[in-house]
């Protein structure tokens, strides 16, 4: 969808290491993961004929990687502009993916925490997943946590925390929780379907 | 029951379904208002840097699933909305691209070309006429051309290929598009692979989930939904918020041009960009039939094509292409969008997705229920109705009331809509991803898919770094399972003939252009390399 990559060096040789790296996994996957964790083999022996196994079908998608990894090994080793996958960018795509670890950490406890310090005043105590329906209560976990996905991803990408940041996570969620959560009484917003 | 009867019966299920409301007492169909509302939505989208209509459509297809529940009666409303989405952003994507040269979608990147030196010189709401006018002509004449082609190609497949054939002609399909997409045969395959391992992991026809290292939670599978949206949405989203980080350009001031002169669009100025818009809708009607080859190609031999009768036929003092000739706006938008029709003949026809756009629109089919995209559809029965072919005329219905707005409120809708430049894509798309995120779990109500998205994420940020292409990966996890089911009746309906694909002629002659087309693209990147 989105084409353009701007930082492709002339002198990288990433070519051959995504070839010989598709290759080798393909290698794997053809003559230990899939005979090793599929029960029928590619063609199978049932009441007396022949049927394709459910090892076939994996195995020819495993030999397109593996097709794909020797076409670019023999044509395309030596073609220019070829990418490089630098460690800056594992790097912010690691930091990224931690924020929203984090953010769904938070949303999944978020609400039970909440009901535990409210039970510390009651002398009822009360159970989160009865309350997962209950507005306020099945509204907290996703609050915090889409506050913390998306203010955190543009405190990453603008380099700075900001109230703009802020702000906008609480408008994000506010708005979200307007379209999928009000109109609807069968959605469940996360993490209400898993506690 | 004849084909005047079904088309009948197509445009009733449109403007007599359920009503939305009524004026002076005419009742307006909730179709008719969804079309409206999509085509509306895509335009705002498309005009918006950063976003594009598969976006709008991923993130719109859990809300109307949501409204409209898993009934037949779905179908149009949801159908009709991601196609408004889907002409809408087309157009839309002119918009940054002519005001700002920066292109609202992809597809728009050759707009800017003469679009932008057109408003430097003043003549921006000219140069939005004339994209419009190229846009809706290339989008019409694709659409004419879908309707008579998609039922004949449909019911020569039927008539003439049987199993083997059809399994051949999948293959040939995903070779085809390995080969054409991102430019690299080598890449193009092993982004088929990867699609094909993903959708087989934890299915199969034993007892024990395949592949799934005996993990309760890949035992199922992956969902479609975490495949589709983790690679394309997600994907891009990341690589779109590292270029921000990396470039830093996310608070670069916006300059709106200035307007000077003759904004209007004359009927001279249409018979002179008659010819040029003309050729554009045949060159992208063509490419945008072929499934994979996206618009971009389209765009850029339009222009090319364009420029070269431009050179032969124009006035001495007109501008040349690329320092603001109307020509070079009318010559890519006509192309750019006559691919998006021409798109759907391989999916209704085949049940083959050609773009991410149909990826989408299989997914809505996938997800209802009661309209298997593929040749089966276009099944004319005479005693029975088939539900399926009054579905499909209503989608044809559709994309004509789409069109219909395109002409009338498009271009008044698209030129206001400059002010989306505004809005910062650093904040714009964190949204995006937690709009994508809540949008998977509310269909699949468990945590374990927000992982898997995640990791599909992952994988289509990586993909796009080491530029192998991700759309080949969407449309193997699509057409993996169908591959696999009818190759296994093509083995049993031939006897258990192991060599079922090579005894069979057309089954055979699809192999051999698999092979060739990757072997002559192979070699093409091999010439390329050295030059």
């Amino acid at each position: 969808m989105f084409p353009k990559d701007t930082d492709v060096p002339e002198k990288s040789r990433s070519n051959l290491f995504i070839g010989l790296f598709c290759i080798a996994f393909a290698l794997v996957l053809i003559f230990i993961w899939i005979p090793l964790d599929t029960k029928t083999g590619i063609v199978e022996r049932a009441r007396g004929k022949y049927v394709i196994g459910d090892a076939l079908a994996p195995t020819v998608a495993a030999g397109f990687v593996l097709l794909g990894g020797l076409l670019l090994l023999m044509f395309e080793r030596h073609a220019k502009l070829q990418p490089i996958l630098s460690l800056s960018k594992i790097k912010f795509v690691a930091s990224l993916i931690a924020v929203i670890i984090v953010g769904f950490g938070v949303m999944r406890f978020a609400g039970p925490i909440a009901v535990e310090v409210a039970n510390m005043f009651r002398d009822d105590p009360m159970e989160y997943r009865l309350l997962r329906a209950t507005p306020g209560w099945k509204h907290i976990g996703y609050i915090f946590g889409g506050m913390i996905i998306v203010s955190g991803i543009i405190a990453i990408v603008e380099r700075k925390m900001s109230r703009r940041a802020l702000m906008t996570g609480l408008a994000v969620v506010v708005i979200l929780i307007a379209v999928f959560d009000l109109p609807f009484d069968d959605l469940l917003l996360p993490p209400n379907g898993d506690v | 029951m004849d084909i005047l009867a079904y088309i009948w019966l197509g445009i009733q299920a449109v403007f007599m379904g359920p009503e939305a409301f009524s004026i002076l007492g005419i009742s307006i169909s909730i179709t008719v208002m969804m079309v409206l509302a999509g085509f509306l939505f895509g335009i705002l989208v498309g005009a918006t840097p950063g976003l594009a209509g598969p976006f709008a459509m991923a993130i719109s297809l859990p809300i109307l699933i949501s409204v409209f529940g898993y009934t037949p009666d779905a179908l149009l409303p949801v159908m009709g909305f991601l196609i408004g989405i889907m002409k809408g952003a087309t157009i839309g994507g002119a918009v940054p691209a002519i005001l700002f040269n920066t292109p609202g979608t992809p597809d728009a990147f050759m707009t800017t070309l003469d679009g932008y030196p057109m408003a430097q010189k003043g003549q921006a709401k000219k140069a939005l006429r004339v994209a419009h006018l190229s846009s809706a002509s290339g989008d019409t004449f694709s659409d004419i051309v879908l309707f008579v082609c998609a039922p004949f190609l449909a019911i020569i497949v039927e008539s003439y290929l049987d199993l083997p054939e059809k399994t051949g002609l999948l293959i040939l399909s995903l070779s085809f598009i390995a080969a054409v997409i991102g430019g690299s045969a080598g890449k193009g395959l092993i982004s088929i692979g990867l699609g094909l391992l993903a959708v087989y992991v934890g299915t199969g026809e034993d007892f024990y989930p395949r592949m799934s290292l005996g993990a309760e939670g890949l035992s199922r599978g992956f969902p479609i939904t975490t495949a589709v949206l983790g690679v394309l949405i997600i994907g891009a989203v990341f690589k779109e918020l590292e270029e921000i980080w990396r470039d830093s350009q996310s608070t670069k001031p916006v300059q709106t041009p200035t307007e000077t002169g003759d904004q209007k669009l004359h009927w001279a100025d249409v018979k002179r960009l008659s010819p040029i818009i003309a050729r554009s809708a045949a060159i992208g009607t063509c490419i945008g039939a072929l499934p994979g080859v996206g618009s971009t190609l389209a765009a850029t031999l339009g222009y090319t094509v364009g420029r070269a009768r431009h050179q032969r036929t124009k006035a001495a003092d007109a501008p040349e292409f690329g320092e603001g000739a109307p020509e070079g706006v009318a010559a890519t938008e006509a192309a750019n969008s006559a691919v998006s029709g021409a798109n759907l003949i391989p999916v209704l026809s085949l049940g083959i997705p050609g773009n991410a756009a149909a990826v989408f629109l299989i997914l809505a089919a996938e997800s209802i229920g009661g309209f298997n995209p593929g040749p089966a559809v276009f099944r004319f029965s005479p005693d029975v109705v088939n539900p399926e072919l009054v579905i499909a005329f209503g989608i044809f219905t559709c994309m004509t009331i789409a069109n219909i707005f395109n002409w009338t409120i498009g271009g008044v809708f698209m030129r206001s809509m400059g002010f989306m430049i505004n809005i910062p894509k650093s904040l714009l798309l964190p949204a995006v991803l937690l709009l994508t995120l809540t949008a998977i779990y509310v269909q699949e109500t468990r945590l374990e898919a927000i992982w898997f998205a995640l990791g599909f994420g992952v994988l289509g940020y990586l993909m796009r770094v080491l530029t192998i292409s991700p759309l080949p990966f969407v449309i193997a996890f699509i057409l993996g399972r169908s591959l696999e089911q009818t190759a296994r009746q093509a083995y049993s309906a031939t006897g258990n003939d192991p060599f079922f694909l090579f005894n069979n002629p057309i089954a055979l002659v699809f192999i051999l252009m698999s092979v060739a087309v990757i072997i002559l693209s192979g070699r093409k990147s091999k010439g390329a390399a050295r030059e």
